[in-house]
């Protein structure tokens, strides 16, 4: 089946839609919408498509699906194969569902806060920064813990979805002044998400490292 | 407790893989930690002299790090090498980075905080010991030490032996800003090191909850 994304090249959550599209070697017809200055994905015809007026949209002939987690969700099940990016097993799949409501929920103080940085959004930034930086904490403390276990990735023993939802707020938070300095775990991760096959950047995430 | 001009832990040595980079604060001044291919760790002032860009935000590549900006690629003395827009230029000696002291010992990477200057010789390495990973407290250095010195005994090479998890432990203290420290933690004996990473973010956790209401009033 043909696939639409309607995306935005400087968009976090459309970065985590390309990032997986990339891994699972899918090519999607990508539609580029004018979020700023524009906003475009608040015009009519774009609130006639998702009246939540955000991006990413992935269109699937009749299929309208928003929400980037839930796009994840669905090209992993879309797989003949099944995908170890979401893992059937209960408890690994609970574990990555836990880490893609985190991303959304908890992170996503970060997100908003690098669109108030950038992109004129409305937020308190001070109020961001610090729910982002208890964000970031909560995942370095899971990754310290599993770098003293043996382990290298969020949930079980390779990549899953966990992984590509938590990448992008944490990798572009230097766009809203968060170094990584105090993220040497989520560093090693961070380096080791670009060893998967399909890896791609976006702008504010080098290709050099 | 007396933080002063010396030797101070800044990272723990295995966070700095080969050919890696990371910035780092000391006493708020930004640092670049990183390691060459050839496995030596170098301490600099995280700065590249072309445009100011923290270094740390750049790439290793054999023995050289490079600027993410232009490229600007310095050995591991700091002096620079290769300037891409300029492939013929006999790059001029003056163009340098500057340069702390470091060492590694008892699995840390250690530097002295006086730029330049000679310095002592770095704190002797634990005799055994596993460094195990780095914390940081959103509150001033003082505090934390003073914070430490209830439950911890302060050793002459700086660090603080205690217990946590019913494993012994050194803890390292860095002052990063004046609201930030960092801390590194060495397992000094047998030790389960998972539960001994939470008792240590227990500890963290209680040392801001317990400092919270002090740093109202003082508002």
């Amino acid at each position: 089946m043909s696939l639409v994304l309607h995306d935005y090249e400087l968009d976090a959550d459309c970065y985590m839609v390309r990032l997986f599209l990339s891994i699972l070697g899918i090519t999607a017809e990508t539609i580029a919408v004018d979020v700023h200055p524009g906003h475009e994905q608040r015009s009519p015809v774009y609130l006639a498509l998702n009246p939540r007026g955000s991006l990413p949209i992935l269109v699937a002939g009749d299929l309208v699906l928003t929400e980037a987690e839930a796009i994840l969700c669905y090209l992993a099940r879309s797989e003949a194969a099944g995908s170890p990016f979401l893992p059937d097993e209960a408890a690994a799949f609970g574990a990555v569902m836990s880490w893609l409501f985190f991303a959304r929920g908890p992170l996503g103080a970060a997100t908003a806060a690098r669109l108030t940085a950038m992109l004129e959004a409305p937020g308190d930034p001070e109020t961001l920064e610090r729910q982002a930086r208890a964000a970031f904490r909560v995942m370095e403390d899971h990754m310290t813990s599993r770098h003293l276990s043996g382990a290298s990735w969020f949930v079980g023993d390779g990549p899953t979805l966990a992984d590509i939802a938590l990448f992008p707020p944490i990798v572009l938070s230097r766009d809203f002044g968060i170094d990584h300095d105090e993220y040497p775990a989520l560093r090693r991760w961070m380096r080791r998400m670009r060893t998967i096959p399909g890896f791609i950047t976006m702008p504010g995430i080098p290709d050099y490292h | 407790m007396n933080l002063v001009e010396g030797w101070y832990a800044v990272a723990i040595a295995d966070d700095i893989e080969p050919g890696t980079s990371a910035g780092t604060r000391l006493f708020d001044r930004e640092l670049v930690v990183w390691r060459d291919l050839a496995g030596v760790s170098h301490v600099w002032e995280d700065r590249c002299p072309h445009r100011g860009m923290r270094l740390s935000f750049g790439f290793v590549r054999g023995n050289h790090i490079a600027c993410l900006y232009h490229g600007w690629a310095y050995d591991t003395a700091g002096q620079c090498r290769a300037i891409p827009a300029h492939p013929d230029l006999a790059v001029p000696e003056t163009i340098k980075v500057a340069t702390y002291h470091s060492a590694e010992a008892s699995g840390l990477i250690l530097v002295h905080s006086s730029l330049g200057a000679e310095a002592p010789p770095p704190p002797a390495p634990a005799p055994t010991g596993r460094a195990l990973r780095s914390l940081y407290v959103d509150l001033a250095p003082d505090v934390v030490a003073e914070r430490l010195l209830r439950d911890f005994t302060a050793l002459d090479d700086g660090s603080y032996a205690g217990t946590l998890a019913g494993a012994p432990v050194l803890v390292f203290l860095q002052p990063f800003t004046a609201t930030r420290t960092g801390l590194h933690l060495v397992l000094a004996g047998p030790g389960d090191s998972v539960a001994v990473s939470a008792a240590a973010e227990a500890l963290r956790n209680a040392f801001e909850a317990s400092s919270a209401p002090a740093l109202e009033a003082a508002e």
